[in-house]
Parts: C-alpha cells; structure tokens; sequence
C-alpha cells in the first residue's frame, strides 16, 4: 500500500526486497536509499528485488532500478529481479524501458538458485 | 470486431460522393418529384404486377408461402416504391434502403434475385411514364433517367448490405482462427512451445504475446521455442511486435528461441536495423528444442536395449 | 459517439498521481479493458501525471471520459497544467528523448502504448496532452 514502509531483509549473503503493487515514488525512491545503507552494513553480495506484485513499472522506477543496480555493483554486488508482471514485460517493452545490467527471472527461487550457485 | 457499418458504402457521405459520380443532380429529384403523382397513380397496379411475377418463379415463391406475410410485404413495397419518388433521398432515405437490403440478406433471398427484382420495377414503370399524353416526350425521357438513376444508386446499396454480411461473417471466424491457431504448449519442464501459422497482423500478434508470456508465467518456463515456419512474411510493424516479444520475455527472465526463419522475414528484421545480435535462432523447432534441453542442463541419451517400458 | 462517463482529478502532489493511478485502474478494469490495455492505461497516466507534478511547475488536471461508439469503448485522458510549456514537441516525440529533468519525457512511449495521443503546447502558457485507448465493448 502507498506509505508503506519497504522492508529489506537480510537472507544469508543477499538482501531481499519485495515491492508492493503500487509503489508511490518515495517508496522508490526509499528502497534505493535503504538497499544502499544494508549493503554496508552487512556486506552482501547481491540484491533481490521481487516485483511479482507490481502492476505498475513506469519510466521513474525503472530508471530507479537501473540506478540502483549500478550503485549496488559498485559496492560489490549483484542484483537480480523476479517475478515481472506478463502486462508489465509487455508494457515496459512498449515503453522502451531498461532495467540496466539488471537479470531476470521468473521467480524468487530461481534468483536464489543463482545467486547460491555463484557464491559456491 | 462486429461492426455495425459496412466499410463498402460506410457512410451517408460516401453515398454522396456516388449520387455526385452517377451524376444525380436536384435536377433528377424535381423530375422524380414530378412523377410522384403519376405513381402514386400506378403503384398499386406495379406492385401487383411485381408479386404475380415473383410468385411464379421458384426461386421467390417459396419467400413468399403464406398469405399474411404476402400482404405485408405488398404494402411494404408499396411504401418502397412511393419513396422512389419521394423527392428526399437524404440520410433517412438512405439508412431505410440500408435496413431494408439488410432484412432480405437475413431471410435468405440471393443477391442477383434481389438485383433482378429492381430490374423487373423498372419493366413495370417504364411504360407507366410514357403513358401519359400530358407529360411530352422529353419530360418522360428526364423521369426515366432520373428513375433508372435512383434505382441504380438503391441497388449499391443493397448489394453493400449484403457485402457487409459476408464481411461479418468472415470477421467473426478470423477471430476464432486466430484463437485456435496460436497454441501455446508446454512440451517439457521449463520449455513452452509455440508454433505460428499464417500471416501475423499487430492484432494477432497482441494476442499471442499475451498468451506467450501468460504462459510462460503460469508454467515457470525459462525456455520458449517460437516457430514461425509457418509465417511467410511480415510487414514491419508487425516485426516490431515480434521483436517486443522477444524483448518481453527476457524482461521476464526466460529466453526465446526463434526457429523457422524464412528469407523474407530475414530481411524485414535486418533492414529494420534491430540489434538481433542477442536473439538465439535456429532453422528447425527441433534444433531448438536441443538448444532449450541445453539451456536447461537437460540431456536426451539412448535407453540401453531391453529397458524401454521399464 | 455517446459518453458514458466523465470525470476528472487534480494533478497537484506526488499523492495525486497515485490516487489518479488507482481511479483510472478501476475504471478501465470496469470499462472492460483486458489486463494488458489497462497496464497500458495507468502506466501512460503515471507517465503523463508525473510531468505535470514534476516538471510543468505548475498545477494540473487529469480529464476522463468513457465513449461508446459501434461497439467499441474508448477511454479519453486529458492532461492539462499552465506550465512552463514544451519548446519543441517533435523533438519530445522523438524516441530515446530522454533530457533529464525536462518536459516531455516519455511522451514518444505514450505514444506507443496508446492508441491516439495529441499534444499542444506553448512555452510560458502551458500543455494538454490527450490520450486515446479503445477496446471492444463487453
């Protein structure tokens, strides 16, 4: 819901976001600032960023991701985003969004997989 | 889509646009005016004339089986006739004849009996104009032009009614061929399947991107073989459509296989100047298949002999 | 064409665009739009609203009208601010105009997505942008 806080939580080596369905901005704006501040403080080695709630991914937030995920390669780690929308892919291919050196993936598990075979 | 105008008279514009083509001027509805009276005169004894003519041939009667439809539909035509001569042939006008062509497509009647019958009008009036001492050759001469005329422009639009219910018919089974014709199957865990055939339009390809991706979604697949084998050729909008799929699927997170590949389509991709440089393509489904069972730290190896069914 | 439906939203705060976002979600969910189209619809608000709120420098207004015609429904957005104005909208229109922090970005993804947009514009008086989506009728 819009005002929600953004919780990141710290699983292992990586920190785990999971986005409501539609993020006002300074909830996006507060993820960018709250991934940074977890990524010193513990270190990790990568980000998952789960948007299988998002309905809505507009020029702003996915600049923010892109953004972000530049940030958080500079400070060491990896960042891996799951669970897109169908209508959302569609429409951010329309729109002619990026996400930056962002992956994807279908799911939560399957960015966890990665992230465990890369750190093995 | 169901459209409720026909695109081959679409409009009561384009209907003045053939009134100005044939030539009918406010000169040809004064004379038609003219003759209202005179008709009004012989409408009766026409429409008489017209129904014995239809009763007698097969291909009418059997419209025409009972007698309450039968003096109904006489006074139908009558009123169809005196409008002939009305005097306005503005847009009531021609949304009547509109309506009309439509109900006798709906019962069934062919368009060239349809057709005929108009011809068969002007056999019974022809005479009727020239019948009258009072009006004088050249006046006679004027009202048959401008009858010969209106009965021309009528027939356009009765013939577009019917155009326009084929057309309906035909958008209607496009629509559930495009339904059936875009499949997209599971063929594996983690692999979906998608082979298209025939020509893809920015509607169909909507579509199948939906259903593509919806897919993909629902059946956790990082793999998707689409096979366009059976696709000759796309224009280039259509081939920014396909390209968006593509594209829609890796922001997914899963990879599209493109096999199938024809020349033309080759083209139409390159001279559009995409960066195909990271689309994986192979020539046949089955290639591809091997490409996605890869993907997927997946391998196909022979049973050893005596082991199948165990 | 008949109008179903109008109504209209103020443009004036962060929160506005999201309140526009939700309404406009719900209406073409209930016009029948399929899921596709209506992520369509409320990215392309989202997209028009913030440059209002962002870059115009002045209020705004966001117009809708549900219109019924053959069998078709059509939804219509009007985004209108007294803003700072676009100097040259051929070139917003151009995709990849990506100008941080000017007016007009975004404008030629919009464009893309719906099915008609219009854009009038003039420097120091202000912009309305009108944007079209039609789908089948239910």
């Amino acid at each position: 819901m819009e005002g929600d806080s953004l919780s990141v939580i710290k699983l292992k080596d990586i920190l785990l976001v999971t986005v409501p369905d539609d993020p006002g901005d300074n909830v996006i704006q507060e993820l960018q600032v709250k991934v940074l501040n977890a990524m010193e403080k513990f270190g990790s080695k990568g980000l998952l960023l789960d948007i299988s709630s998002v309905n809505v991914l507009d020029s702003f937030f996915a600049r923010t991701i892109s953004e972000t995920t530049q940030m958080v390669a500079l400070m060491g780690g990896r960042t891996i985003i799951a669970g897109m929308q169908p209508s959302v892919a569609i429409t951010a291919t329309e729109l002619g969004l990026h996400l930056g050196k962002a992956q994807t993936t279908l799911d939560v598990d399957r960015a966890l997989d990665i992230f465990s075979d890369s750190s093995s | 889509m169901y459209h409720t105008q026909s695109k081959y008279i679409a409009s009561f514009n384009e209907w003045t646009e053939q009134k100005e083509f044939i030539n009918f001027t406010e000169e040809d509805e004064s004379y038609l005016k003219k003759l209202h009276p005179y008709a009004m005169n012989y409408a009766d004894e026409c429409v008489e004339m017209l129904y014995e003519h239809l009763l007698k041939h097969d291909a009418t009667r059997k419209f025409l089986t009972d007698e309450k439809t039968l003096n109904r539909l006489k006074l139908t035509q009558k009123a169809y006739f005196l409008d002939l001569t009305s005097g306005d042939y503005g847009e009531d006008y021609f949304n009547g004849r509109i309506k009309i062509g439509m109900v006798h497509q709906r019962i069934g009647l062919p368009p060239q009996m349809y057709l005929s019958t108009f011809c068969y009008y002007l056999q019974t009036i022809i005479p009727k104009i020239y019948s009258y001492p009072d009006l004088g050759t050249e006046t006679a001469n004027k009202m048959f032009m401008a009858l010969y005329k209106i009965i021309c422009l009528d027939q356009e639009l009765a013939i577009s009614a019917y155009i326009h219910a084929v057309d309906e018919v035909i958008t209607r089974q496009t629509e559930e061929i495009l339904e059936m014709s875009t499949p997209v199957i599971q063929v594996w865990e983690g692999v979906v399947a998608a082979p298209i055939i025939g020509t893809l339009d920015s509607n169909r390809t909507h579509q199948f991107m939906e259903r593509l991706l919806e897919t993909i979604v629902a059946t956790n697949s990082p793999v998707a073989l689409v096979d366009i084998t059976g696709v000759p050729q796309i224009d280039t909008a259509t081939a920014q459509h396909l390209i968006d799929t593509i594209n829609a699927v890796r922001l997914l997170g899963s990879q599209v296989i493109i096999t199938g590949v024809r020349p033309a389509i080759a083209q139409t991709l390159v001279h559009l100047g995409i960066d195909l440089t990271d689309i994986i393509t192979r020539p046949t489904m089955a290639s591809g298949l091997k490409v996605a069972l890869d993907r997927l730290s997946l391998r196909v190896i022979d049973m050893p002999k005596g082991m199948q069914g165990v | 064409m008949d109008v179903k439906e109008a109504g209209h939203l103020p443009i004036t705060s962060e929160g506005d665009m999201i309140t526009c976002r939700k309404a406009i979600r719900t209406l073409a969910t209930s016009a029948g739009f399929g899921m596709t189209d209506v992520t369509r619809i409320v990215t392309s608000v989202s997209e028009l609203a913030r440059n209002i709120y962002t870059h115009a420098g002045s209020d705004g207004v966001m117009r809708w009208r549900i219109l019924l015609q053959a069998d078709k429904v059509g939804l219509e957005l009007i985004f209108e601010d007294q803003g700072i104005g676009i100097a040259n909208i051929e070139q917003a229109m151009q995709p990849g105009f990506t100008t941080a922090n000017s007016l007009g970005m975004g404008m030629s993804g919009v464009k893309r997505l719906m099915d008609e947009m219009d854009v009038h514009s003039e420097v120091g008086v202000g912009t309305t942008v009108k944007i079209m989506k039609w789908g089948r009728a239910k």
